[in-house]
């Protein structure tokens, strides 16, 4: 049966779909910038609300991804500007427990997981735009204002990095040669 | 492309399709198709571990925020309109009421609503006297510059609403015409008005007002008697004023 979609707006629909084809990645994102759950959560709330209002800025459905990762930089940066004032520094390598508390969550990906915590925001904000939003080196430089070769650079460290913080573990590249 | 940019820009952008990178993968003999394939495990790893789980009903959530607060939106905007409606509707009745009570104070509503009154006065056919004219004109301080107009019937000191008048009656052509003279009142504009059975022309005149009322009678006469009180107040040469 069609699904009933008399009565409800173009705009809806599409907001609908967007939510619905978007959110888990971008959460993941959201994940990433925060290292926090609840914060993720709070975080893709408000970006998809802010989306909402601001839907006829975006002109087609490609650069919904990268649109909807630029509002939430956006919102993450205003959420850390207003608790930079009111919190106390924490340990910031210290993420919730339940992030890697499932047993799904162990093993080799738990290890690359942590890893990839440890990793300057520097290095993590780039990764996660390229592997979780599928932008390339340029649109990244063009989200984030910098130089396309800057970019370049970050994405290259961060998996040195990486490579680095698993060292002889049994991480694909070293196991499977 | 040489083996170092190729593992460089490998190293950054594992998942590129440069036509470049590939084509150096596919003629490399010096394993940069190896390097090419460990780097592609590393990055499924990667996206694997990245590919975080996500919180059940998320995306129900989302909707349900945005879906409460478009519907309280609507709501504050109803709330807005209404109040919106409503003083309109409170500015319209304001006006109509202010425009209803400037019209029952103007000299035309005025005029006719002193006439009820007045009605035997047009059913007198005796001439009067140019000195009984003239008496009546001083009764409010007003003198005749002009000989007053034939076939006056009536001359009274009147009040005309708040305004002191001169009430006559003219006969022309066996038609009784109205003239009230207020002097000191004073009004910007002449103008013509059809008010309750009654076509009157309101003068504005330089020492004051001059209200012509008929019931029934022609447009000429309207216009002789109007003209005869006018020149009679200010004089044959004076210059008219408003509209002529």
């Amino acid at each position: 049966m069609a699904p009933v979609v008399k009565g409800v707006n173009p705009k809806q629909r599409q907001y609908e779909a967007m939510v619905r084809a978007l959110s888990a990645d971008l959460y993941r994102y959201a994940f990433w910038l925060s290292r926090s759950e609840t914060v993720a959560q709070d975080l893709v709330q408000e970006t998809f609300l802010r989306a909402w209002k601001n839907l006829d800025a975006l002109r087609d459905a490609e650069s919904a991804k990268p649109w909807l990762f630029t509002i939430l930089r956006r919102e993450n940066a205003r959420l850390y500007e207003r608790k930079r004032f009111d919190t106390v520094e924490l340990d910031d390598s210290v993420v919730e427990d339940t992030a890697f508390a499932s047993p799904e969550r162990s093993g080799d990906a738990a290890q690359v997981r942590e890893a990839i915590l440890k990793l300057p925001e520097k290095y993590r904000d780039p990764l996660a735009m390229q592997v979780l939003g599928g932008m390339t080196g340029d649109e990244i430089a063009e989200r984030t204002g910098q130089q396309p070769g800057a970019v370049t650079t970050q994405l290259f460290r961060a998996r040195q990095r990486l490579k680095d913080l698993l060292g002889g573990r049994a991480l694909a590249e070293g196991s499977r040669k | 492309m040489n083996c170092l940019d190729f593992r460089r820009r490998i190293g950054a952008e594992p998942r590129s399709r440069d036509p470049e990178l590939i084509a150096h993968r596919d003629t490399c003999k010096d394993g940069c198709a190896a390097f090419w394939q460990r780097a592609q495990r590393f990055e499924d790893d990667l996206e694997a571990a990245m590919a975080v789980p996500v919180p059940d009903g998320l995306a129900d959530r989302i909707l349900l925020a945005q879906a409460t607060g478009e519907r309280r939106g609507q709501v504050v905007r109803r709330r807005v309109w209404m109040a919106m409606a409503a003083s309109l509707l409170i500015a319209f009745m304001g006006a109509g009421m202010f425009w209803r009570h400037a019209d029952l104070n103007s000299l035309p509503a005025l005029a006719v609503a002193h006439m009820p009154g007045e009605l035997d006065a047009l059913n007198l056919t005796r001439p009067m006297t140019d000195a009984q004219v003239e008496a009546g004109f001083l009764g409010r301080s007003a003198t005749l510059k002009g000989p007053a107009p034939g076939g006056v019937t009536y001359v009274h000191d009147c009040m005309v609403g708040t305004h002191a008048a001169v009430h006559l009656v003219t006969r022309m052509n066996d038609e009784p015409v109205v003239a009230l003279y207020m002097p000191g009142t004073m009004s910007e504009a002449t103008i013509d008005f059809h008010r309750d059975g009654w076509d009157g022309r309101q003068i504005a005149l330089s020492g004051g007002t001059l209200v012509v009322l008929a019931q029934g009678a022609s447009r000429q006469t309207m216009d002789a008697v109007a003209r005869g009180w006018r020149d009679a107040i200010e004089g044959s040469g004076a210059p008219v004023v408003g509209r002529i």
